[in-house]
């Protein structure tokens, strides 16, 4: 069989966030929900990532032996030390979130956490 | 002055927002004074900036440490974003008031400090021109939302606020992956540099690109299948944050949506992704206006309302046409001042009875006089009935949605209208013909910001020419994107 080329990197990237997702619209515990997100939010990353890998070069520092012709491109590293931030900044506020939740409700079962609804 | 100078529409709110805890010693009241007085100083600038483009007729570039886009990050104040920054800073300054009464709860610091985060980030969206920078103020946005909504630290919005956490970190991994593929394809982030490169993309790359994107963005601008976290958000966050959130977080969702479609227009199988939206938005007025009829709560039933009128500006913006944007664009100005108006009142018979059910509300008319009558005038507005602004708008995005051939929808939207009118006449019903308690004494500020917005909404309704030549002439700046190629003064790096 001929198998198209899709780079092991989109591969595993796109697979983090799917696993991701799948975690967030099946898992019932508000803990797991969070650890799916956080395995989304890495997914994208690594994917943001491996767009801007270049073969073969090395890491886009300035430095003896290696000039901008050798280097993979910067710019997605930029995004993606961005994006980090980004995302533990959500990610420690839905945790505090939820330990708010814990406090008032008693559980983590998003089933039992419904007090708005209509 | 040099249009430079701009860019304090950023710096401000952001300096100030770190000054907050030096003064946090001073005391509630001096916390309160200095978000009035910073967002005062933020409605001058954003005055100026308004002035001078509209006097000029020519956006304000801001290069970001004077690198030339597509290398550095440029903000784009056109016609568009200046009137809606105004609006944003003009909106924050009555919330400060409002806050004055309304947030009782400490630690206010903090409360200061997210509010003028949310500004600052409302701002940038609407101001960029880069779509990763884009990304980063979406996200100052929604990570300042969360924190707000869940501000009161009841377990109602400790739960409203996970929802919309969960919700928003699906749409910025998607919006994420979405800019990722753009970027693999063209090569830039810079929106100018974008639209110039739109035709050369991969039609499925660019489809799915986009259609990510938009997902991304749909969280924020609350559409169809993922508005499930506003109405909880509207019910518990604070009642000043409530308005900020439908008179502009989700205007800068709205219209970024609307700037990214019309950047990529060239791209091949782009009408596919214009189809997409039309059905989302269609189906949020539709859904959205049926949730608000069985609503006992009246600030969920007005958030309902909002995501329905946000529905009918989403259609508008995907029409694909000048008529449809420039009626969307009047629309969310209309927008802004109505839902701006009915939060206020309804937070603030909250504040006073203590609770916004529609037990509350019974005999309004005989207790908080003022209130009610400026409520009245904002669910009039909201019904869309003649003399008043929506009326304007609504008859403009209706024939623009015919004209571009959607009677569907047009049918759809029309129709769940009418559902709006009963909901919004129960109410009136209740506020004037219901008996119910005591006289309460009606606080001075918050009278003079509701009947300013009150007789804003009727001037506009009797006058509505002079905003809807403003709309125009922003709707032009979203729409006419050879336009905003040649405004911005792109280097000639790559391809």
């Amino acid at each position: 069989m001929n198998v198209p080329h899709i780079s092991i990197y989109y591969f595993g990237a796109i697979s983090l966030v799917l696993i991701g997702l799948y975690g967030v619209l099946v898992k019932k515990n508000l803990m797991k929900i969070l650890i799916s997100l956080s395995i989304m939010e890495t997914g994208v990353n690594l994917l943001l990532i491996s767009i801007g890998y270049v073969s073969g070069k090395s890491a886009p520092i300035l430095s003896e032996g290696i000039g901008p012709t050798q280097a993979v491109d910067p710019i997605p590293q930029a995004l993606v030390l961005t994006a980090i931030v980004i995302g533990v900044a959500t990610t420690a506020m839905a945790l505090s979130a939820a330990i708010i939740i814990y406090e008032k409700y008693g559980t983590l079962n998003v089933e039992e956490i419904r007090r708005l609804r209509g | 002055m040099n249009g430079q100078y701009a860019s304090l529409l950023i710096a401000l709110p952001l300096i100030s927002a770190f000054f907050v805890p030096l003064i946090k010693g001073l005391g509630r009241k001096a916390i309160m004074g200095y978000l009035v007085l910073i967002t005062a100083i933020q409605a001058a600038i954003a005055g100026w900036v308004a002035s001078e483009v509209y006097s000029t007729g020519k956006p304000i570039i801001v290069m970001a440490g004077g690198w030339r886009p597509p290398v550095g990050i440029n903000l784009y104040i056109g016609q568009f974003a200046a009137l809606f920054v105004f609006i944003i800073a003009v909106v924050s300054f009555f919330m400060a008031f409002f806050s004055f009464k309304a947030v009782t709860i400490e630690p206010v610091d903090k409360y200061a400090m997210l509010f003028l985060l949310l500004m600052l980030g409302a701002t940038g969206m609407i101001a960029t021109g880069d779509i990763f920078n884009l990304f980063v103020f979406m996200e100052i946005t929604s990570i300042t939302a969360y924190a707000l909504t869940a501000y009161n630290k009841t377990g109602e919005a400790a739960e409203a606020s996970m929802k919309y956490i969960v919700l928003g970190g699906i749409g910025s991994s998607f919006f994420l992956i979405g800019v990722a593929l753009i970027y693999g394809a063209t090569g830039t982030l810079n929106m100018a540099h974008l639209a110039q490169l739109a035709g050369t993309i991969d039609p499925t790359v660019a489809q799915v690109g986009l259609a990510l994107i938009i997902f991304g963005l749909a969280v924020e601008a609350e559409l169809f299948p993922l508005n499930a976290w506003a109405p909880d958000a509207y019910q518990a966050a604070p009642h000043p944050v409530t308005v900020m959130f439908s008179a502009f977080v989700v205007k800068a969702g709205l219209y970024a949506i609307a700037r990214l479609l019309y950047i990529l227009q060239n791209a091949n199988g782009w009408s596919g992704v214009l189809k997409l939206v039309i059905a989302m938005a269609t189906l949020t007025v539709v859904v959205a206006e049926f949730s608000a009829l069985r609503q006992r709560d009246v600030k969920r039933m007005v958030a309902y309302s909002s995501i329905s009128q946000v529905g009918m500006i989403a259609f508008a913006l995907a029409l694909g046409t000048q008529a449809g944007v420039d009626a969307g664009v009047f629309h969310m100005v209309n927008h802004a001042i109505v839902k701006a108006l009915l939060f206020l009142t309804v937070g603030y018979v909250g504040v006073a009875l203590g609770g916004t059910t529609i037990e509350n509300f019974q005999g309004l008319g005989k207790r908080m006089p003022l209130t009610a009558i400026t409520l009245t005038i904002g669910s009039l507005a909201a019904v869309g009935i003649p003399l008043f602004n929506i009326f304007w708008s609504k008859v403009r995005i209706l024939l623009a949605g015919v004209e571009a051939g959607y009677p569907w929808s047009v049918a759809l939207i029309l129709g769940a209208s009418v559902v709006e009118a009963v909901y919004y006449l129960r109410l009136i019903h209740t506020m004037w013909f219901v008996e119910g308690g005591e006289r309460v004494r009606e606080n001075f500020a918050i009278g003079v910001i509701a009947i300013f917005l009150a007789a804003l909404i009727i001037a506009i309704g009797v006058y509505p020419n002079d905003i809807w030549t403003i709309a125009q002439k922003a709707g032009q700046d979203v729409f006419n994107v050879a336009n905003y190629i040649k405004n911005v003064p792109l280097m000639g790096v790559g391809a």
